[in-house]
């Protein structure tokens, strides 16, 4: 640290560069995607599109944020997508299972319904974070069991089958609704990324994710419950994922475990790498892997809105997604080689 | 004292006996308990079957386990699988739409196969040692490009047209009485863990695996080690495709499926250590049949499909469990 700030201090043409790799060429990306865009096709810029990637970008920006945090631990969350169908059939079964006991009276049917997803994410959270810091197995590993095994209970839960039966105010009152022209999905994802970004600079348990993520012989050195941190790491993931769930079950209106899925990890992932975080941990910022997860959104609108063939356009998002990478990579040793 | 020592050694060999024959035992009951709730499982018919089964499986197994020696992993396998079949049956049915002969037909459809998988496997090597790029990150982005790839060449429905003697013989075929499958399985699981076990390439895997900066320190050429690993892992997958394409009779363009995971699972469950540097034929094979005989004989006991994921997923953390266990002792 100190020698970059030595060298960029004695040369100043040298500070713009760092700025810029510090931000990173994600913002850069971005404009140039939503100008180009904006030029070659005024659909893109429509009112209905625009509400559209925004309510999108905030389900992947939720589940990408708890992602975030586990990896800049270390760790690793292939579970999420799992989660994300397991807390939406959780929550409609329950709901639907209250509004049998207790017809008419929507507010316990939602509180219930809530908890109960919210409680599944938790769940598994849990245990991917008690095996992982309790048993020492790698968080890949786990997390694979995990993610077939929600993924099945999930579905057998259901059947595969929609589950319907939720409260009309539930859907149209909350899921479907608008505040101030933008999805009620769109402020509860403002919320959580500036919750996030608060927990991660501000808080102990942020600076101690860091801390373990970075070096986890200097973190247990310096007295960090690693344990502790490590499981809650995986419990914020597993909540969030429970939320993008939620979020996701009450704007379509009916619960469903084909949600989520191994395309919404991949592409969580996704948002994290091309956001700067770190695979080897101790590196990442949510605000960055937020813009990532719009990036990655309206990367797919757009190659939508070009009419590229849906089935070409994981071709684009794995090239990126390696590039972003490999610029970084490469940019990093050319620094260190510098110093 | 040294009498203490000597119990607590041997108690611990014993333990770390067990557990190295956990697994084989662990497959002898599990087939016993099936048995007992439906016979056919013993049957010569379905063992013959799951052996048939094991072969795909064992084959990715290993593709998987020679890049997990080196600390990495190949997300990419299954897209893989899915790209190479539709490679190998729309080379074949073009050559013999053509009028091409059926060695031109066959060759046609194997250069396309291993040529797809090929360029996998070097795309993958590249990133990962010449761009510094890690496994994760890299095989991700592959397996989104040959998704892409597959459903594009394919269209998204199978490819029809593929020469009838390239089942009969891939598929239908045997040698000495072995189905085509088992054997090519066997004489290349062999090839492998010669290879493994004896030559330089080999055993530089475990080293790189081991430890890397021991490696680089020694003089290996670790990057183009690795690119190699790679590239070698991808032509098994490319191998394994084109089989299980003999095996539909068509290409698939989903025919990878839930695949690279899989293979990671069988890996892993057989004792092959994500952490590098533990494992070989020997543990992809046993973790394939572990695997198998598990979905086979809750096929058979008609177990929901759905009550089949969570039942894998508990296993899959159970065998790293074990595989923790095992290397606390070395």
């Amino acid at each position: 640290m100190s020698t970059a700030v030595a060298a960029s201090s004695s040369r100043p043409g040298l500070d713009l560069r760092s700025l810029a790799v510090r931000i990173g060429f994600l913002p850069a990306l971005l404009i140039a995607v939503v100008a180009g865009m904006s030029a070659i096709d005024p659909q893109f810029y429509g009112t209905i599109n625009i509400l559209n990637i925004l309510r999108n970008a905030s389900f992947l920006a939720i589940v990408a944020c708890g992602q975030a945090l586990v990896i800049v631990a270390g760790g690793f969350d292939l579970s999420v997508g799992a989660v994300v169908a397991l807390a939406s059939v959780v929550m409609a079964k329950t709901m639907a299972a209250t509004a049998h006991a207790l017809p008419g009276q929507t507010t316990p049917i939602i509180v219930c319904g809530v908890a109960a997803g919210l409680g599944s994410g938790l769940a598994v959270g849990l245990v991917n974070g008690l095996c992982v810091a309790k048993l020492k197995v790698s968080g890949f590993v786990v997390t694979l069991g995990t993610m077939s095994a929600t993924a099945g209970v999930g579905l057998m839960i259901t059947s595969g089958i929609p589950v319907y039966g939720m409260p009309d105010v539930f859907v149209k009152g909350f899921g479907r609704a608008q505040l101030f022209g933008l999805p009620t999905a769109v402020y509860i994802a403002l919320a959580v990324i500036l919750v996030m970004v608060f927990v991660q600079r501000r808080t102990l348990f942020g600076r101690y994710v860091y801390a373990i993520g970075g070096n986890v012989e200097a973190a247990i050195v310096s007295g960090v419950s690693i344990q502790r941190h490590v499981v809650g790491t995986y419990a914020v993931s597993g909540l969030l994922a429970a939320l993008t769930g939620i979020l996701l079950t009450a704007q379509v209106g009916s619960g469903q475990a084909s949600f989520g899925g191994d395309r919404m990890m991949l592409q969580s992932i996704a948002a994290a790498v091309i956001g700067g975080v770190s695979l080897r941990g101790g590196i990442g910022r949510i605000e960055i892997v937020s813009v990532s997860a719009l990036f990655l959104t309206i990367l797919g609108n757009a190659l939508n809105l070009l009419h590229i063939d849906s089935r070409l356009q994981p071709v684009f998002l794995g090239i990126i997604m390696v590039a972003a990478v490999a610029l970084d990579e490469l940019s990093r040793r050319r620094r260190t080689q510098r110093v | 004292m040294s009498d203490a020592g000597l119990v607590v050694v041997r108690r611990d060999r014993v333990g770390g006996l067990l557990l190295q024959a956990l697994l084989p035992i662990a497959l002898v009951v599990m087939v016993l308990g099936f048995a007992v709730v439906d016979a056919s499982v013993l049957s010569p018919a379905n063992l013959l079957n799951i052996a048939q089964q094991t072969s795909y499986l064992a084959l990715f197994a290993m593709a998987q386990t020679v890049v997990i020696l080196t600390r990495g992993f190949d997300l990419a396998l299954g897209p893989t699988v899915s790209m190479v079949s539709v490679g190998t049956a729309l080379a074949m049915a073009t050559t013999t739409a053509t009028g091409h002969g059926t060695a031109t037909v066959l060759l046609a459809g194997f250069g396309a196969g291993f040529g797809l998988g090929i360029a996998c496997g070097a795309f993958n090597g590249v990133v990962i040692a010449l761009l510094g790029v890690s496994p994760f990150v890299a095989t991700l982005g592959s397996y989104n490009v040959a998704i892409g790839i597959a459903t594009t060449l394919s269209a998204g429905r199978p490819v029809q047209g593929v020469p009838k003697l390239f089942s009969q013989l891939f598929y239908g075929g045997s040698v000495l009485g072995v189905p085509a499958a088992i054997a090519i399985t066997v004489v290349i699981g062999a090839a492998l863990h010669l290879m493994l076990g004896r030559t330089v390439f080999g055993r530089s895997l475990y080293i790189i695996g081991t430890n890397p900066r021991a490696a680089t320190v020694a003089g290996l050429p670790v990057r183009r080690i690795l690119v190699a690993t790679y590239v070698l892992s991808s032509t098994l997958s490319a191998l394994g495709a084109i089989m299980m394409t003999a095996r539909t009779g068509s290409g698939e363009p989903n025919l990878g499926g839930a695949l690279s995971l899989q293979a990671i699972a069988a890996a892993v469950v057989g004792g092959t250590s994500l952490a590098g540097g533990r494992g070989g034929v020997g543990t992809a094979v046993l973790g394939a049949l572990f695997i198998t005989i598990l979905s086979n004989g809750m096929n058979l006991t008609r177990i929901d499909g759905y009550v089949q994921m969570v039942v894998l997923g508990a296993i899959v953390i159970l065998g790293v469990l074990l595989d923790q266990a095992r290397l606390e002792r070395h």
